[in-house]
């Protein structure tokens, strides 16, 4: 079998095993006598239904998320990468900026809305900024670790031929750091993406978190709308990092696992 | 350059070991710090590397080899002693680009195609395209590699990768060529010609001077002026032997009796050497 039929089967494979789990939970939530109980958990099916008789709002609704969420992760990507670049200059670089990093990224997103609504009064600039926040973090992290992750002997015959800090970097450490840089931004993809929704469940006029909010207070009969948006987010979250994943693939193909038959 | 010792062969004379020293080692030791772990890989290591000449060192594995060639090359600071390299430090001859090295392990990067591998030196200080693909592609021919130009590294054997950073060690064209076991992962056929290829490099190159690390003695009496053996760690000088057989050495040296004497001479040196 190969790669793409696998992929292909391996999808269908868990779509069918989340239905399976599902359909029996909403079949039991609906036995338990609530009268709420389609609004809690609905059926598979009726989730589908607000996608099909509104696909207009949840599309409107998706793009506002995802536009500003890509933009925020593209920005948040780059800030990342040159950052890691400056740190891993140097060891006292690195030493003094780190702890500040943690200590940001430990700042509770939900409080850190507010704050930056209140300076840029902009929805879609916060959610842009949060969006990158989260992305850089994680960028900053794993490109710094492929930075300094290059093999000794490679750096000693750049030595030997006495090159520069910049060319090494260049020709060595950033390519080294491409896998580590790469992975970083398939795990922040997705997570740009809730980022930037945290902004609009908190009282934006857009976007699926405020499709999320508002199905939430206009009741009961807007649950599947509820659950379709939040289908629609994981989506997306998957096809970014898939897209990521694909990039890594066109401009890294020397990469071990890339390799065809037999590759080492 | 009268100074530069003639390879010709006329006359099928020894060729003596002549001009004044490219390469000086004079009493150098290397410790390696690590506390109680400290390791004297070099102790009172003394000889010479004549101008155009083609030294090879050879001794017991651990005994120190790679780490004098990263002395000489100026990419380690030595514990004691001097080294120079025509006439000044190792680390000022380094700044001048004036080595070609090739490592144990033959570093290559994935990311960059055989040819892009072979030219990155040049790439690196700067030459014009049209210069660096002339270059390549006349390198990759002369290690037999030319049809392999656009393959990755890791689409290469072992030996096949190691012939790719031979090419890039002469890219420059270096007058100091450091060659760490570079017929090591060869098989006995292509490392025949690879030696044979060396030779014909090095005499073309007269100024080019070679220090050459080797376990196979047949390889060390073949290209050597000179063969300084080494001993067990700490590596010393155990014996130098000179190598007084005409040139240009064809295959055919191979079979003469006088190679088979120095061999033996060299084996029985270099026994005693793992001995000590
Ligand atoms: N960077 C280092 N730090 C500490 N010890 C080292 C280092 N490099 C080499 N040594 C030690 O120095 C000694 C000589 O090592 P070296 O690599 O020069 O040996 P060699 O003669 O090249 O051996 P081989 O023939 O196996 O390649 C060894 O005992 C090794 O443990
Ligand atoms: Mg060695």
């Amino acid at each position: 079998m190969g790669g793409r039929s696998r992929r292909a089967a391996t999808i269908a494979a868990t779509l069918l095993l989340v239905l399976g789990v599902w359909y029996p939970l909403a079949g039991l939530m609906d036995a338990s006598g609530d009268e709420l109980a389609s609004s809690k958990l609905p059926y598979p099916h009726s989730v589908v239904r607000p996608v099909l008789e509104n696909p207009g709002t949840l599309f409107d609704a998706a793009w506002a998320t995802l536009s500003t969420a890509l933009l925020g992760f593209v920005v948040g990507g780059a800030i990342g990468i040159v950052l890691s670049v400056v740190m891993a200059q140097a060891r006292w670089i690195e030493a003094a900026t780190l702890p500040y990093l943690l200590l940001a990224q430990m700042m509770p997103l939900i409080a850190l809305v507010p704050l930056i609504r209140s300076i840029v009064k902009s929805d879609s600039l916060t959610r842009l900024l949060m969006a990158a926040f989260v992305t850089f973090f994680i960028v900053t992290l794993s490109a710094l670790r492929g930075l300094k992750d290059y093999a000794p002997a490679a750096d000693e015959l750049f030595r030997a031929y006495d090159i520069g800090r910049l060319k090494r970097l260049r020709h060595l450490r950033f390519p080294s750091a491409m896998p580590y840089i790469f992975s970083g931004l398939k795990l922040a993809a997705p997570l740009s993406l809730v980022g930037a929704i945290v902004v609009e469940l908190m009282n934006a006029r857009s976007g699926l978190g405020f499709l999320m909010l508002s199905a939430l207070t206009f009741g009961p009969a807007q649950a599947p709308m509820l659950w379709a948006a939040m289908l629609v987010t994981l989506a997306m979250g998957l096809a970014l990092s898939r897209a990521v994943g694909i990039a890594e693939r066109l401009l890294t193909p020397w990469q071990m696992r890339f390799r065809g038959e037999g590759g080492r | 350059m009268d100074d530069v010792p003639d390879r010709s062969g006329a006359g099928m004379v020894a060729v003596p070991v002549a001009g004044p020293a490219a390469i000086t080692v004079d009493r150098v030791t290397k410790v390696f710090d690590g506390g109680d772990r400290s390791v004297t890989a070099l102790e009172d290591v003394s000889f010479e590397v004549p101008r155009g000449g083609f030294v090879s060192l050879i001794g017991p594995s651990g005994c120190g080899k790679s780490t004098l060639l990263r002395l000489v090359a100026g990419l380690l600071p030595a514990s004691g002693g001097e080294i120079a390299v025509g006439g000044i430090a190792p680390r000022e001859a380094r700044r001048k680009r004036q080595f070609g090295i090739v490592f144990q392990q033959p570093i290559l990067f994935d990311w960059r195609t055989v040819a892009q591998n072979v030219g990155l030196p040049m790439e690196l200080l700067g030459r014009s395209r049209a210069e660096i693909d002339a270059r390549v592609t006349e390198l990759l021919g002369l290690v037999g590699l030319a049809d392999f130009a656009d393959h990755r590294p890791w689409e290469l054997s072992g030996g096949m990768q190691q012939r790719v950073s031979i090419a890039r060690a002469l890219t420059l064209a270096p007058p100091y060529l450091l060659m760490d076991e570079p017929f090591g992962a060869l098989d006995m056929i292509t490392r025949d010609r690879m030696a044979d290829e060396l030779l014909r490099i090095w005499s073309e190159e007269i100024d080019t001077t070679v220090l050459f690390i080797t376990h196979s003695i047949p390889e060390a009496v073949l290209l050597s002026d000179r063969v300084v053996v080494l001993s067990a760690r700490p590596g010393r000088v155990a014996a130098t032997v000179e190598i007084d057989l005409p040139r240009p050495r064809s295959a055919e040296v191979r079979e003469t009796p006088e190679f088979f004497a120095l061999e033996s001479e060299l084996r029985r040196q270099l026994l005693a050497a793992e001995q000590a």
